[in-house]
């Protein structure tokens, strides 16, 4: 994860409006999950950031982003129990050697 | 749990070279933990995922011979089971995979930057409590074309690197960005969309 330092809001008011072309934002939006993957160069990086401090709408899509993957990674799995285990186990085998 | 799809003859399991059986079971006591759990993420219910536990492991033991050992076994048995989990989505339902275009993901109102969920000031473990955002969660894995939530699972939920998820897929590492961007980007919609409270 990038190490980002731009600053948080203190209230989490309704983003505001864009001052800036649309334009930015999108090329800023292509390069978000290498950005928060610390994929970027140093130089496309620290325009990022530039872009994120100037641009409230795209801080919170970058947070959005990054929590949807937190969530991603984070989400629980159900686990086979032992004899469930051992079923399959057995069904793959009698499926290989009855060929 | 349903048997093997493809029908056999009945079994007979002296038919087994000891030695096989042995370095199959092996295999199959570390890893089959580890598949079911990528099969679970990537079919999204129990059962297809048993099913395409069972079609891994089964191809990995006729397949064995032909290891060389180049790639860690886990990388080797998720490649064997991407392979069996696009066929047998294949044979379920035919529909061709939806491209992704990251048009479609521009938000188009200021409301739509931030995530409509709870997770304010929660760590992910907290606010995957929440029934309903687990399921959300779950619908938009699901809802993603198959070669991209292949990315995503590898990538985000196995925690593989792009250039391992390369090798499985059998894409460049720009590719497997790529798709994985996407991918994020339908999931975070898809979350938003649900405006959970």
């Amino acid at each position: 994860m990038a190490k980002r330092s731009a600053p948080q809001r203190s209230a989490r008011s309704a983003p505001k409006a864009h001052e800036h072309g649309r334009r930015r934002c999108l090329r800023i939006l292509r390069a978000l999950s290498a950005f928060i993957d610390d994929e970027l160069s140093d130089d496309v990086c620290m325009e990022v950031r530039r872009h994120l401090g100037d641009c409230p709408n795209c801080e919170d899509f970058v947070a959005s982003l990054r929590q949807t993957v937190s969530l991603c990674r984070h989400k629980p799995t159900p686990t086979l129990s032992s004899a469930d285990r051992a079923r399959m186990r057995e069904t793959i085998l009698q499926t290989a050697g009855g060929r | 749990m349903s048997p093997l799809s493809t029908p056999h003859k009945p079994k007979d399991r002296s038919l087994l070279p000891a030695r096989t059986s042995k370095t199959f079971d092996s295999l199959y006591r570390d890893h089959v933990d580890l598949m079911y759990r990528f099969a679970n993420r990537l079919c999204g219910e129990t059962e297809a995922a048993k099913d395409l536990v069972q079609e891994t492991f089964l191809n990995a033991y006729r397949g064995f011979k032909k290891f060389r050992g180049d790639a860690q076994i886990s990388t080797w048995l998720y490649t064997i089971a991407s392979r069996a989990c696009l066929r047998m989505r294949r044979r379920r339902k035919g529909e061709p995979d939806r491209e992704l275009s990251l048009d479609e993901f521009i938000p188009t109102s200021d409301g739509e930057f931030r995530l409509q969920i709870p997770v304010e000031g929660l760590s992910p473990e907290e606010a995957l409590q929440n029934k309903e955002l687990r399921q959300a969660l779950d619908d938009a894995i699901n809802k993603l074309p198959k070669k991209y939530r292949m990315v995503l699972v590898l990538r985000d939920m196995e925690g593989l690197s792009a250039k391992e998820v390369g090798t499985i897929m059998g894409l460049n590492e720009r590719a497997v960005k790529s798709r994985l961007h996407r991918a994020r980007l339908f999931v975070r919609r898809e979350l938003s969309a649900r405006g959970i409270t």
